[in-house]
């Protein structure tokens, strides 16, 4: 190897090594923990913990309630990532074509995410699910009630943390996509009608698979996106285990029960359907991370 | 025909204003209900405000005199207190991790270590790994650092939220970026980092302006990170403070802390966001 190259390389190595640490340095530690922690029988008020190997990962896979939190888990995800890529779809393309006004409209549209999401939570919770007597308590309990009546305890809760998701993640997704098609070239799109005459044949054969890759990218970071946001609302809402998602009830398990090596195993059971869904986007992601022709 | 496109024509000014009340409505209900009176608040209409007043904010910052512990306290609700941690701690991690992105981002595009697409792929894997109760062996590893109620645990902890993302980007967009640019600054003899910092840089605006949003964005919605390591009242931030404060019934003072800490947020967000747009086109298709 040439002396340059080398010295290249050296600098390539030092240039990544402060994000690299801030990443892998700082999770390292807190990840290791968790699986090794989910192979014992960690609980908080025992001093000595024991390796048990697999057998708390076992044991929720005989539990009928960690199935239901799992099919809940499933739905959960694949309600707010296709809600988003909709909502997302058509905010990108009612505002890629220029009208009066557009600017504002496309401000508005940005607020959503714009807006701090921490401070949102909060919001969300006071309106939602009012601790309070306000004019819209009785709207929102109506609400509440009849939902939580019908189709069970944690209902509402569990369609308002849908709505919340949605409403923030799909102004992400279609200010994302939005720059894509702002950056493919018109003539792809004009080639395009030549050969398709309905607008919605249009749609499904030329928008959608030009805009597959940025799709996959949007669909990878609204999935993480939408389990980040379990965590915080569990942090903010009055009633914890909202809606046995498998990943609130891993905090329930480890902050009310204490039982930290089945909490672990719990958050963690579901990584090899989290990896294959990242390989699939990857895969899709390619064309993005080709070098210019 | 023609009247067939003023039906679309019609369609298409409808969703684009249903779109609009949809995106701004929930902040416009935060903010209305921040200005209103206590009555009007629980028998008014919820979708306008008759009577404003600024009673909850004035709350924010109202002084009183009570002693925590062996201090005195001067204000009921510790808001510019929360105001100046998060500015603390935005900016720090914000220049944190742009640095630190660009750094990497420069490196693996232009410099192509063995493996390079896959140090940006592994790093955009670390999103998968559920943060549900990370925070719990989090807090030991911030609490062996001595870094527990400090707001340093927050900006070692942030840059992995935002930093993976912004990496790909920025790297994404030196690769589209072509080499003769910098090629001549090299023929006047000019070294790397002087290319980098005076000709790269510049033209990387948008793209820097579009991942710092993005780093805006992800570290303003976390909450349990900040819940987690900044027990102390004194110390937290605004997102936090407000939550776990004590409400008495009939106090919407939380309402108008969320409303007024939102502000400065959306402005920046509105001066940025064409440009926000711009630097994602640039990162994901063009060079330019």
């Amino acid at each position: 190897m040439p002396a340059r190259r080398r010295r290249e390389l050296l600098a390539a190595y030092l240039l990544l090594a402060p994000a690299a640490l801030l990443v892998f340095g700082v999770l390292a530690f807190p990840f290791g923990w968790e699986v090794w922690i989910s192979l014992t029988d960690s609980f908080v008020q025992r001093t000595s913990t024991t390796f048990i190997g697999l057998a708390n990962y076992a044991e929720f896979l005989r539990d009928p309630s960690f199935w239901r939190a799992a099919a809940n888990t499933l739905g959960y995800l694949v309600i707010t990532t296709t809600l988003k890529l909709a909502v997302g779809i058509g905010i990108a393309v009612l505002l890629s074509k220029p009208f009066p006004g557009r600017p504002l409209v496309f401000i508005a549209v940005f607020l959503p995410w714009a807006y701090p999401g921490g401070l949102a939570y909060v919001g969300w919770y006071w309106f939602m699910i009012p601790p309070l007597h306000s004019a819209f308590s009785t709207f929102f309990a109506n609400i509440n009630y009849a939902l939580d009546g019908t189709l069970g305890y944690g209902t509402w809760a569990f369609i308002s943390l849908i709505m919340f998701n949605v409403w923030r993640g799909g102004s992400f997704v279609g200010i994302l996509l939005l720059a894509a098609l702002n950056g493919i070239p018109e003539d792809l799109f004009d080639y395009a009608v030549l050969e398709v005459k309905s607008a919605w044949r249009k749609f499904w054969m030329v928008t959608v698979p030009l805009l597959r890759p940025f799709l996959a990218l949007a669909a990878f970071l609204s999935i993480t996106s939408a389990v980040a946001d379990l965590g915080n609302v569990w942090m903010q809402s009055g009633h914890r285990d909202v809606y046995p998602i498998v990943w609130t009830q891993a905090f329930h398990l480890a902050i009310i029960g204490g039982e930290w090596g089945k909490a672990a195993a719990e958050s963690l059971i579901l990584l090899p359907v989290l990896v294959l869904i990242l390989f699939v986007c990857f895969r899709l992601l390619e064309p993005l991370e080709e070098d210019p022709a | 025909m023609r009247a067939r496109r003023r039906f679309g024509r019609f369609i298409q000014g409808l969703l684009l204003v249903l779109l609009a009340v949809y995106s701004i409505l929930p902040i416009y209900l935060v903010t209305i209900e921040s200005l209103k009176t206590i009555d009007e608040d629980v028998y008014g209409n919820p979708f306008y405000l008759v009577h404003p007043n600024f009673e909850w904010y004035q709350g924010l910052f109202e002084e009183q005199e009570w002693v925590i512990g062996n201090r005195v306290a001067h204000h009921t609700v510790p808001f510019l207190v929360w105001t100046k941690n998060t500015a603390i701690v935005f900016t720090a991690a914000l220049v944190v991790i742009l640095a630190t992105s660009l750094a990497a981002a420069y490196a693996l595009a232009r410099l192509r270590p063995p493996g390079w697409r896959w140090w940006r792929r592994a790093l955009l894997a670390t999103f998968l790994i559920p943060q549900t109760i990370l925070f719990l062996p989090l807090y030991h590893f911030v609490f062996r650092l001595r870094l527990d109620d400090s707001l340093l645990a927050l900006v070692l902890t942030y840059p992995m939220l935002a930093i993976p993302f912004c990496v790909w980007l920025l790297s994404a967009y030196f690769q589209k970026l072509s080499p003769d640019i910098e090629d001549s600054a090299y023929i006047e003899g000019a070294n790397r980092l002087t290319a980098f910092i005076r000709i790269v840089l510049p033209m990387s605006w948008p793209v820097i302006v579009a991942a710092g949003l993005f780093a805006l964005g992800v570290i303003s919605s976390d909450f349990i990170l900040a819940g987690t390591f900044l027990p102390n009242v004194w110390h937290q931030t605004i997102a936090v403070g407000l939550a776990t404060m004590d409400v008495s019934l009939e106090d919407l003072t939380v309402v108008s802390g969320i409303s007024l800490g939102g502000l400065p947020v959306l402005v920046i967000a509105a001066l940025l966001a064409s440009t926000y747009v711009r630097g994602l086109t640039a990162a994901m298709i063009e060079g330019a």
